[in-house]
């Protein structure tokens, strides 16, 4: 059985990609097309080549080099052979497929008076490959909370890129919409109506307006609509009880986050950052941190296939993200290449490759602290 | 009485003949007219709805008849199978295959296959301006394709007429 997402990739690509064993499949992360350069995959924390012949490699001159005709039937195939139906999404760099996942572009740009205006000679391609993991936010979801209200605080998920913050907020959003509050005291609680602004159409991967991922009975989505617009346009027409939007960073979100808070609406948020201190010196980040308005902090890491979290209240945080002056960089990338990575795919053991001591993680080289949850899986890893 | 029903035949055959090809030359301006009606309705597709470009095949056969939707819906269809082929490589090759059945020309075939080379693979502007091109390069061709009808429908179906009976007075 292969998945669905085969299909975008033109036959020269498929084949060896389809031949990939069904264990690396299911743990892939990323696909990385680069013209005349070898085919990459990355899987479960680590990356490969792929020869012609479908097996992985270390070695990036066995690796299948794709030509210029396959990155051009893949680019149209991901745009529906409709270029002038992305233009938006390309001025953006990434396009998102049916099923959710996000293809991100490189190649080169055209300007117009200083700003992007188009991509041309698109050469490379990350293939994001979107998961559901339903259950994921169940160790998470009974320490956000908020008793009085019954509903959850304010939150914000923090993580660098991949590390599993839009598959958890998709999760967060169905169990919340579905009243799953996984703790003994919300057992009466019902589900929350929950609004979602998915600006990528990463969150809900809709198809004509209806989700494809399971998003909760109570979950009303706004498809690829500008998340400051959008917040406002769901608080005055939906009336949503929790508003989850991904990725804010920009003035004009923090403008809306303010808005919705302020309107007795949840919201919960996600951004890029790779700690706390970085929060907090983002600036928009920071003026929203620094104002109080997050209830809680998740931040997120993995290693692996295993995700951690660990979730920080709003005082607490602003004390560590103020205190900690960041001395140097060690925000290492998750896949990035380490000395015993050339094993090959067999032995999937998850602890074989991770490093002990020098986690390429997120949170800066300190002990995590036991996650007190009922659920009490250390990991928060989906059951 | 053999020799007469032959003749006959003949005569028959030679009429019809010439019939068909001045079916011919009456039928391309229209087709080309339908093409052009085609055009516009995929013009607004991309203009302001911005719609994928199998769909926007599909509607634009659906307002042309049937010789000529085929094709185009041929070209939707495997533009949604995963085959991979590319907008330019399935457009040439179902229109270079269906055009025979069509009563069109060289001419409105190249307009066509013009089309499809940049079809899909550019800005929206870029697409509109493309279709125009095609949609002046086939007027051109309807004005040719009328004078021909006027000059040779009537004089193909004559032909076809006199021809048999050249023949019939030359087996007598």
């Amino acid at each position: 059985m292969l998945p669905a997402w085969l299909a975008i990739f033109p036959p020269s690509l498929r084949t060896p990609l389809s031949k990939l064993p069904v264990s690396v499949i299911e743990s892939l992360e990323e696909v990385r097309i680069r013209e005349a350069r070898p085919l990459e995959i990355s899987y479960g924390g680590r990356f490969a080549f792929l020869t012609p012949d479908g097996s992985l490699t270390g070695e990036h001159e066995a690796g299948y080099r794709p030509n210029r005709e396959d990155c051009r039937a893949f680019l149209e195939k991901l745009t529906d052979h409709s270029l002038y139906a992305v233009e938006e999404e390309l001025r953006r760099g990434y396009v998102t497929v049916a099923g959710g996942h996000r293809v991100g572009l490189a190649g080169r740009t055209v300007l117009d008076g200083g700003h992007v205006r188009h991509l041309r000679d698109v050469a490379a391609f990350n293939v994001r490959i979107a998961r559901a993991r339903i259950g994921s936010a169940a160790s998470v979801l009974p320490e956000l909370l908020d008793p009085i209200a019954r509903t959850i605080r304010h939150t914000l998920l923090v993580s660098p890129p991949q590390q599993g913050k839009t598959t958890l907020l998709r999760d967060l959003a169905r169990a919340i919409s579905a009243g799953e509050w996984n703790h003994p005291s919300a057992r009466g609680w019902r589900g929350r109506k929950v609004g979602i602004v998915d600006e990528r159409s990463e969150i809900a991967a809709c198809e004509r307006g209806v989700p494809t991922f399971d998003l909760g009975p109570r979950t009303d989505v706004l498809d690829a609509c500008p998340k400051a617009e959008g917040m406002m346009m769901l608080v005055r027409s939906m009336s949503p009880e929790v508003v989850a939007v991904d990725e804010i960073g920009r003035p004009e979100d923090a403008e809306a986050l303010r808005e919705a808070l302020h309107a007795g609406v949840r919201v919960l948020a996600t951004a890029h950052a790779s700690d706390l201190a970085d929060v907090f010196e983002r600036p928009v980040l920071s003026s929203l941190a620094r104002e109080g308005m997050f209830g809680a902090y998740v931040l997120l890491s993995r290693s692996g296939s295993e995700v951690r979290h660990r979730v920080i209240g709003s005082r607490e945080a602003e004390e560590e993200g103020l205190r900690r002056r960041r001395g140097s960089w060690n925000g290492v990338p998750r896949d990035a290449p380490r000395p015993e990575l050339r094993s090959p795919p067999g032995d999937r053991d998850p602890g074989a490759d991770r490093p002990e001591g020098t986690p390429g993680l997120a949170i800066k080289a300190r002990a995590l602290p036991l996650i007190r949850s009922p659920a009490s899986r250390e990991g928060g890893e989906a059951p | 009485m053999i020799k007469l029903i032959g003749a006959a035949l003949v005569l028959f055959a030679g009429t019809m003949l010439g019939y068909l090809q001045a079916a011919r030359f009456a039928e391309r301006p229209k087709q080309i007219r339908h093409l052009l009606h085609a055009l516009q309705r995929l013009e607004t597709e991309i203009g302001y709805g911005q719609t994928p470009l199998p769909e926007a095949l599909a509607r634009m056969a659906g307002v042309l008849p049937e010789t000529l939707a085929v094709l185009f819906r041929r070209i939707a269809d495997e533009l949604r199978s995963s085959s991979g082929e590319t907008v330019k490589n399935a457009w040439e090759r179902i229109l270079s295959e269906g055009w025979p059945t069509t009563a069109m020309k060289a001419g409105e075939k190249e307009a066509m296959l013009r089309l499809g080379s940049s079809l899909g693979g550019s800005g929206r502007d870029d697409q509109l301006k493309h279709v125009r091109l095609a949609v002046l390069q086939l007027q051109a061709e309807e004005t040719s394709a009328r004078e021909d009808q006027m000059k040779y429908e009537r004089l193909s179906r004559s032909l076809g007429v006199l021809g048999a009976a050249l023949v019939v007075i030359l087996m007598m």
